[in-house]
């Protein structure tokens, strides 16, 4: 899927949290967002999903305004961990299949066969570990069939062992030229996989660097 | 003996019948409409609405002594409550928008503006006796007409088939909103579906249980299982025995003793949840002891 973002200005108050971000994606191509806390990485997220409302002619998917689509196809999410706040008991089985929104089938098993969803599928999701959570979140937007993957800190509190197979499942989706968006801290974890980077800093001096400008990322940051 | 004079009385006295009948579609609905009331924290709500709800009905009844000798017509009040629940859901979310960060005064604001007209028009109206109000406020199933138990069985009906044909997105619209928006749910539309079910639901409740037990009977069953149940089915069916269980001991204990209904099917329903409280307590220490 191709992301076009357009001089995009936006705040919750009269101060802007982004300041005419502009930047642009081929499908498959894998874009870090990276900045100190702060800096607007998750209020970008949030523009891109429509949570909150985005001025019209600003971001654009497939090049159609995102204002103009009724719904999103093909889109998935994956939140940071620490917004999910289940108490209500509900297995990975449950959780997942309605989530789908339709009847199991064969794409569905196959993305619990990819996760290794098997040996906790009738767990009860409150009782999951932060990696294996980090999975189940990214079956559950792999069921979307996602041409645009957007992750926000997925490797936050989670084991390396996990940051391992996370790093597994994202290169297949980038070698199946899904576009991905990753929000992160984690550097590291960043140059593993992106084609380019967004910089954001206080100062609203957002930078669009490629991937071989990985070394300029902490001037700019 | 004691089931079989109660099976007795189902079969011989319609009043009974009618009362089990209802009691037995609140003990299902209760429990889905509440799980859907707990997830999405809605629980202030439901009280809000049922305060409401009751200025509603004792309008109706005003209204009725009116137009009855004018227009030669009757109107149910409970029409009235159900047209109060559901406007009040669109009271609160106007409201809301007036403060930023004290967005549940709204609550506040909508239940004093329910009980104030409600004392205002109890004491306008002629002929409304202690043990009407005492009806509003704690439920008087056992009065429950042929009439309301139809008006009662088809809303049920409704609410059941809203929340059978959809509850994967209502599930997955409750566990996760952002999620539920990108894969293509109408979110507003659905969320109004819900508030209007939750208010359809509080409507048909305060007749049969009043006011003050509604959130009672939504809540508590779903508080108990969702502290023993292991997956969100299991959850509901615990739930939904919990509540089934409430109601005939409820129905035993007020056939023998002349208990009011509506209380003890709450009471035994609160030592349900404290019973479940207390194992688990024990079973923690245990635990930890054996831990040690």
């Amino acid at each position: 899927m191709r992301i076009n973002v357009n001089d995009l200005t936006f705040g919750y108050t009269q101060r802007p949290v982004l300041k005419n971000v502009t930047f642009s994606l081929t499908s498959g191509e894998f874009l870090s967002v990276v900045g100190k806390n702060g800096t607007g990485k998750s209020t970008l997220i949030k523009c891109l999903l429509k949570i909150v409302a985005v001025p019209n002619n600003t971001i654009f998917f497939d090049d159609i305004d995102i204002n103009a689509l009724k719904r999103f196809y093909h889109v998935g999410y994956v939140p940071q961990k620490s917004e999910i706040t289940y108490e209500f008991p509900i297995t990975v089985n449950e959780f997942l299949s309605y989530a789908y929104l339709k009847r199991k089938d064969a794409y569905f098993t196959s993305v619990i066969n990819a996760l290794d969803l098997n040996p906790i599928y009738n767990e009860n999701i409150n009782n999951l570990s932060g990696g294996q959570l980090q999975r189940v979140l990214i079956a559950r937007a792999l069921l979307n069939k996602p041409k645009l993957l957007i992750l926000d800190e997925p490797t936050v509190s989670i084991d390396n062992e996990s940051i391992l197979a996370l790093n597994n499942i994202l290169k297949k989706l980038h070698d199946e030229l899904t576009t991905i968006i990753l929000s992160t801290h984690d550097l590291e974890f960043a140059r593993e996989h992106s084609d380019c980077y967004l910089v954001l800093n206080e100062k609203y001096e957002h930078r669009f660097l490629s991937g071989k400008d990985y070394d300029d990322i902490i001037e700019y940051i | 003996m004691i089931l079989l004079n109660i099976f007795k009385a189902i079969i011989e006295i319609d009043f009974f019948r009618n009362a089990i009948i209802a009691a037995i579609i609140i003990g299902v609905i209760s429990p889905l409409v509440g799980t859907v009331v707990v997830i999405r924290r809605l629980s202030n709500i439901a009280d809000t609405l049922s305060h409401f709800s009751l200025a509603g009905v004792v309008i109706g009844v005003f209204l009725a002594k009116i137009l009855v000798p004018i227009l030669k017509i009757s109107i149910d009040p409970i029409f009235m409550g159900i047209i109060f629940s559901i406007g009040g859901t669109f009271l609160i979310e106007k409201i809301r928008n007036f403060y930023r960060n004290y967005k549940e005064l709204s609550m506040a604001i909508i239940i004093s503006l329910g009980v104030s007209l409600t004392g205002l028009f109890i004491s306008i109206t002629d002929g409304i006796t202690t043990s009407f109000t005492t009806a509003l406020l704690f439920g008087s199933i056992l009065a429950v007409s042929l009439t309301d138990l139809i008006l009662v069985l088809f809303f049920a009906i409704c609410i059941f088939v809203f929340i059978v044909f959809y509850y994967r997105q209502i599930i997955t619209l409750c566990f996760d909103e952002t999620y539920a928006r990108i894969s293509g749910i109408n979110v507003k539309r659905l969320q109004l579906a819900i508030t209007i079910v939750l208010a359809l639901t509080i409507s048909i409740f305060i007749e049969l249980v009043g006011v003050l037990l509604i959130s009672t009977l939504l809540i508590i069953p779903v508080a108990s299982s969702i502290l023993i149940g292991k997956s969100f089915k299991n959850t509901i069916v615990i739930s939904i025995i919990i509540s089934m269980f409430s109601i005939l001991v409820g129905f035993t204990a007020s056939y023998y003793f002349l208990w009011p209904l509506g209380s003890t099917i709450a009471l035994v329903n609160i030592i349900l949840l404290f019973i479940i409280f207390f194992t688990l307590k024990i079973r923690d220490i245990r635990y930890k002891t054996k831990k040690k």
